[in-house]
C-alpha cells in the first residue's frame, strides 16, 4: 500500500469531513467553469499560454538575463541562488545586513519548498505569514494543504478555537467575517512593525524588469508599504517575455484558480520607491535539471493556480496532507517525483487517470499523462510496489495464453462456489468494504461464439 | 563559477530545441458596452462604479458615496474635503486606517472590473491602508481586456502600479467570502463626467 | 437509398470484434449485443477466437512494458480486418495510445491502433445508421467515462469551453422510448481506474459511492455507458449497498428489440 493510500484511508474514514472538503473544492471548480464560459477564446488562450511558456523555457537563460538587466536598470538588486540553501542564506544575509528582525511575508510556494520560514525563525527572525490562510496554518503549526487555499481543510470552528487561543476572540464565535476581521486587527501591528517585507513572484516580466505579484487580500502590497527592504523570491521558471504575455496569464490565472476574472490586486513592482530597496532572488533548486528532463519539463509551465487540485477527484476526497510532498494533488505528485522519486513515489498511486487535471490546466500541462509516465518509470528505479508487480506478472501470465486465461476463468468460477467470506475479505484487495465482487458469467463470450458460429 | 554562471550553464545544456515566440491566433473578446460590463464585473468583485453627474464635483461624489467618512486623505486637485494630505505625511503608517483615501486611476478594464493605478502619491500605503478607497478615472477610459490594458502608455512607465479589482477580500475560512482582509473594505471607482 | 448504399459499402468491410477480457469473463452478454448490433447495421462481423486482454490493466499499474506480448498478440489477431471494434472506450484508448510504443516493427497507420474503434464512435462516425429499430422504455443516466470523454471525445469534456455534444446521446436518440438523463458533475470520475481501485480502494469506493448517488438522483432506473469497467465498479457498490438502480452497457440498449 502506498503512503498516500494509507493516509487517505484515514481521511475517508471521516465521511462528513471528506464530503465537505469535496464539495467546497468542487464549488471552486464550478466557479472556474462559469468564468471560463465568459471568455469565448478560452481554449485559444490556454493554447497560447502553453506556447508562450514553452517558448520561454526554451530560452530561459536569455530571458533571465534580460530580466536581470532591466530590473537592475530599474534600481532593483538581482541575486541568483542555485539551491534552497543558497536562497535561505541570501535572505538571511540581507535581513542581517539590514538589521531587521520582523519580517512580514505574503504567500510563496517557493518559501515552503525551501523551508524558509522555519529557517528564519530559528535565527530569531519573526517571520509572519500575512495571507489569512497561511497565517491560520502557521498558528496551527501545520503545512498548507492547498497551494491557493492553504486552510481549505480547516473547519470554521477550528479557526474559531485557534483565534480564541491566539487572539482572544469571543469563545464559540466561528463566523468567518468576525474571524477574518479579528485577524486583520491582530496582524495590523505586524504589518506596521515589520522592518523587512517578503513576497513571492507570480510573473517576472523580462522586457520591463517588473515583478507581478497577485493577491486577493492586498497583504503583499500592505506588507511592502512600510519596510525599507522588500525581498522577492522566485523560481527561475517565473520569468515571462513581455507585457503581452502578462495579459495572457492574468486572464487565465484567477479564472482558473478561484473563479475570479482577476485577483483583487495584480501589482507590478518596477522601481523601488525613493529610499527603499527591492532585492530579487532567482532560485533554481532543481529546475534546470527538470528542464533537461524531456518527459517532464512541461511541469515548469505551471502558473500555480491550483485548478488541478480543485478538479482532482482523488485530492478532493483525500485532502492535501495525505500526500507526502508539500504540494498535493496532480501538481504535487509530479513535482514530488521531479524532486525525489525515492522520497515521494508514494503519491503516484493517487490518480485514477481521469485526466481532468490536463483539461483544466491553463497552461495545458499534461499532468495526468505525466503521472502515467512516472508509473512506468518506477520499476526501472526499483521503486515499484512488489505486491503490485507480482500481481501484474500474474495477470500477464494468465492473459498471455488462451488456455491460461480461459482455464483461469473456469477456476475462478469454481472459486465463486466457495462461501462469500472466503473471497470478500481483506486479502482480496478488489473487495474493499463497500464494493461487492462481480460474479463470473456461466459461459464466456469466447465459449458462446465457438458454440454458435461453428 | 558563481551561481549565476552555474545556472546559466545548466540551462544552456537542457537539450531543449528553441521554440519561436508565438503570436495570438485569435481576436480577444469585445463588449458592446464596455462601461456597463466594467460596472457589472466590478460589482461582482465587491466594488462599485459611480458615474459623476454633469456639474458634480469630486467633493460632491465623496459626500454622496461616503457621507460618514471623517478622516479623508487625498492629494487630488479638486478634493477640498480632504482632512489629510498624504504627500505631506513623513511616515506611511499614519495613512493606515484613515476612513477614506481618494486617489487617481488611469483606466478601467471591462473584462474584470479592474482599474490601473500607477502610483503618483508619495506612499502607496494609502491604497492598501485606507478603510475605503475611491479611485477616480477619466471619462471613456475603459478598455475591453487585459490585452489592450498592458499596452496602454500608462502601463509603460511607472515605478509601482496595480490592477485593482474591488476591495481586499479572502475566502480562507471555509470558502466564505469576506471583504476587508487586510486592505480596503470598500472600493468605489468614480468615472469622471 | 443512402441507407442501402451504406449497407452495401459496409458489407464489403470486415469488422473484427474485439472483446476485452473482463467482458469475455463477466459480461459476455455485452459481447453478444455488440455482435448483434453490428450485424443489424449491416456489418460483416467476425470474432477472432481466443482473445485475452489488451494489456491496459498492467499499463495503468505502471507496467506498460509487460503488455508488449499482449499487444503483439492483439495486433496479429486483428491483422486482416478493416475495422476492429470493441465495446470498451478505455481499452480502445490504450490500444491507440500505448501500442505505438509497444509493438515491434511498428508502422504508423498500419497496425491495429490505427484501425480500432470503440463501438459507439464507430456507429456514430463511420456507420451513421439512420435507425436502429430499438426500443427501451426506461429512464437511463449516462455514465460519461473519463477515457471515453477526455481521450476519445465521446462527449465534450466539462472542463473545456467547447460546444456540448455527446455521441452516446446521439445514438440513444435512435432508440424509442428511452429517456436520457445526465448526473450532476456529468463527467467526474467514478473511481475505477484499474489498479487504482485496488491500491487506493478507500478513495475509489468513496468516489464510486458519490457517483452512483448522483446517477440515482436523476431518477434513472439504469446507469449506462460505453465502459463496462466503470459499470462493474459501480455495480459492485450497488450490490453491496442494495441500491435501487442497475448498470447496463449502452450496446444492450442500442440492441434492444422493438
Amino acid at each position: 500500500m502506498s503512503t498516500h493510500s494509507k493516509a487517505a484511508k484515514r481521511f475517508v474514514a471521516d465521511a462528513e469531513r471528506m464530503a465537505w472538503h469535496d464539495k467546497a473544492l468542487y464549488a471552486v471548480r464550478e466557479k472556474r467553469d462559469r468564468m471560463m464560459t465568459t471568455v469565448p477564446e478560452w481554449e485559444e488562450l490556454r493554447r497560447l499560454s502553453s506556447a508562450i511558456k514553452r517558448h520561454t523555457l526554451s530560452r530561459l537563460g536569455h530571458y533571465l538575463c534580460e530580466f536581470e538587466r532591466n530590473a537592475t536598470a530599474n534600481g532593483m538588486v538581482v541575486h541568483w541562488a542555485k539551491d534552497a540553501a543558497e536562497m535561505n542564506a541570501t535572505v538571511w544575509r540581507l535581513v542581517r545586513e539590514h538589521g531587521g528582525t520582523n519580517l512580514i511575508k505574503s504567500k510563496s510556494m517557493l518559501s515552503e519548498e525551501c523551508g524558509l520560514t522555519p529557517y528564519l525563525r530559528e535565527r530569531g527572525v519573526d517571520a509572519v505569514e500575512s495571507d489569512l490562510g497561511e497565517r491560520i496554518m502557521q498558528l496551527l503549526h501545520q503545512p498548507p494543504s492547498h497551494i491557493v487555499l492553504p486552510a481549505i481543510a480547516v473547519r470554521r470552528e477550528e479557526v474559531g478555537a485557534l483565534f480564541e487561543r491566539e487572539m482572544g476572540t469571543e469563545p464559540g464565535n466561528s463566523d468567518p467575517t468576525y474571524l477574518t476581521h479579528a485577524a486583520r486587527k491582530a496582524l495590523r501591528p505586524k504589518f506596521l512593525g515589520a522592518d523587512v517585507s517578503m513576497t513571492g513572484v507570480n510573473f517576472a516580466v523580462a522586457s520591463t524588469g517588473a515583478l507581478a505579484v497577485c493577491t486577493n487580500e492586498g497583504n503583499a502590497d500592505l506588507g511592502t508599504s512600510f519596510a525599507d527592504l522588500h525581498i522577492a523570491i522566485m523560481g527561475i521558471e517565473k520569468v515571462i517575455p513581455d507585457m503581452e504575455a502578462l495579459a495572457v496569464f492574468t486572464r487565465l490565472l484567477a479564472r482558473s484558480g478561484t473563479g475570479q476574472p482577476i485577483t483583487s490586486y495584480t501589482s507590478l513592482y518596477r522601481k523601488p520607491a525613493p529610499g527603499k530597496r527591492i532585492h530579487v532572488i532567482l532560485v533554481d533548486n532543481g529546475r534546470s535539471e527538470w528542464l533537461a528532463d524531456e518527459a517532464h519539463r512541461n511541469m515548469l509551465k505551471c502558473l500555480r493556480c491550483g485548478a488541478c487540485m480543485n478538479t482532482c477527484p482523488v485530492y478532493r476526497r483525500s485532502g492535501g496532507h495525505t500526500y507526502s510532498y508539500f504540494i498535493p494533488g496532480p501538481l504535487g505528485i509530479n513535482l514530488g517525483m521531479l524532486r525525489s522519486p525515492k522520497l515521494y513515489h508514494g503519491n503516484v498511486s493517487a490518480c485514477s487517470l481521469c485526466y481532468s487535471c490536463s483539461d483544466v490546466c491553463p497552461a495545458q500541462i499534461d499532468l495526468g499523462e505525466q503521472i502515467y509516465m512516472w508509473r512506468q518509470q518506477l520499476d526501472g528505479m526499483h521503486l515499484a510496489d512488489p505486491v503490485k508487480k507480482l500481481s501484474v506478472k500474474g495477470m500477464d501470465f494468465v492473459m498471455g495464453g488462451r488456455r491460461r486465461f480461459y482455464g483461469g476463468i473456469a477456476l475462478a468460477r469454481a472459486a465463486e462456489k466457495l462461501p462469500r467470506f472466503v473471497l470478500e475479505n481483506g486479502l482480496n484487495p478488489w473487495s474493499a468494504p463497500g464494493r461487492a465482487m462481480p460474479p463470473f458469467a456461466p459461459k464466456t463470450f469466447n465459449g458462446w461464439w465457438k458454440k454458435t458460429n461453428k | 563559477m558563481n551561481s549565476k554562471e552555474i545556472i546559466l550553464k545548466k540551462l544552456s545544456a537542457d537539450g531543449m530545441p528553441e521554440y519561436p515566440h508565438p503570436a495570438p491566433d485569435f481576436a480577444p473578446q469585445r463588449f458592446d458596452d464596455p462601461a456597463a460590463t466594467f460596472a457589472e464585473r466590478l460589482g461582482a468583485a465587491g466594488g462599485r462604479a459611480v458615474q459623476m453627474a454633469p456639474g458634480e464635483t469630486l467633493d460632491d461624489v465623496i459626500r454622496r458615496c461616503y457621507p460618514d467618512a471623517r478622516t479623508i486623505a487625498s492629494a487630488m486637485p479638486g478634493v477640498t474635503v480632504a482632512t489629510l494630505d498624504p504627500d505631506a505625511v513623513e511616515d506611511a503608517r499614519e495613512l493606515v486606517d484613515v476612513d477614506l483615501g481618494v486617489v487617481a486611476g488611469s483606466f478601467g478594464v471591462a473584462e474584470n472590473g479592474a482599474v490601473w493605478i500607477a502610483q503618483d502619491i508619495r506612499h502607496k500605503a494609502l491604497y492598501f491602508g485606507a478603510t475605503a478607497l475611491m479611485v477616480v478615472i477619466p471619462k471613456d477610459a475603459i478598455v475591453d481586456t487585459m490585452h489592450e490594458a498592458v499596452v496602454r502608455p500608462e502601463v509603460d512607465d511607472f515605478g509601482y502600479g496595480c490592477f485593482m479589482s474591488g476591495p481586499s477580500k479572502t475566502a480562507d475560512i471555509e470558502q466564505a467570502l469576506v471583504f476587508g482582509a487586510h486592505g480596503p473594505m470598500s472600493v468605489t471607482v468614480v468615472i469622471r463626467a | 437509398m443512402v441507407w442501402f448504399s451504406l449497407v452495401l459499402k459496409l458489407k464489403q468491410m470486415k469488422v473484427g470484434l474485439f472483446i476485452p477480457c473482463y467482458i469475455n469473463a463477466v459480461y459476455p452478454e455485452v459481447g453478444r449485443a455488440s455482435y448483434e448490433l453490428l450485424r443489424k447495421v449491416g456489418c460483416e462481423v467476425d470474432y477472432p477466437l481466443d482473445q485475452t486482454c489488451c494489456g491496459q490493466p498492467m499499463a495503468n499499474a505502471g507496467f506498460e512494458k509487460d503488455a508488449k506480448a499482449l499487444a503483439e498478440r492483439m495486433n496479429a489477431l486483428f491483422e486482416t480486418y478493416d475495422y476492429v471494434v470493441g465495446p470498451s472506450a478505455s481499452c480502445v484508448v490504450f490500444v491507440r495510445e500505448g501500442y505505438p510504443r509497444l509493438l515491434d516493427n511498428y508502422r504508423e497507420h498500419a497496425c491495429v491502433d490505427a484501425r480500432i474503434w470503440e463501438i459507439c464512435e464507430f456507429l456514430h462516425d463511420v456507420v451513421k445508421p439512420a435507425r436502429l429499430d430499438a426500443r427501451f422504455p426506461h429512464k437511463v443516466s449516462l455514465h460519461n467515462s473519463c477515457h471515453g470523454v477526455r481521450k476519445m471525445g465521446l462527449s465534450s469534456p466539462s472542463e473545456m469551453n467547447v460546444p456540448y455534444r455527446s455521441k452516446l446521446r446521439d445514438l440513444l436518440s435512435l432508440v424509442e422510448g428511452v429517456e436520457v438523463m445526465e448526473p450532476e458533475r456529468r463527467d467526474e470520475c467514478c473511481g475505477f481506474g484499474g489498479m487504482f481501485s485496488v491500491e487506493e480502494n478507500a478513495v475509489s469506493v468513496a468516489m464510486g459511492r458519490a457517483k452512483v448517488r448522483r446517477h440515482i438522483d436523476t431518477g434513472a432506473e439504469y446507469i449506462t455507458g460505453a465502459d463496462s469497467s466503470c459499470l462493474m465498479h459501480m455495480q459492485g457498490i450497488i450490490d453491496r449497498e442494495q441500491l435501487p438502480v442497475k448498470t447496463l452497457h449502452i450496446v444492450e440498449i442500442l440492441n434492444s428489440k422493438l
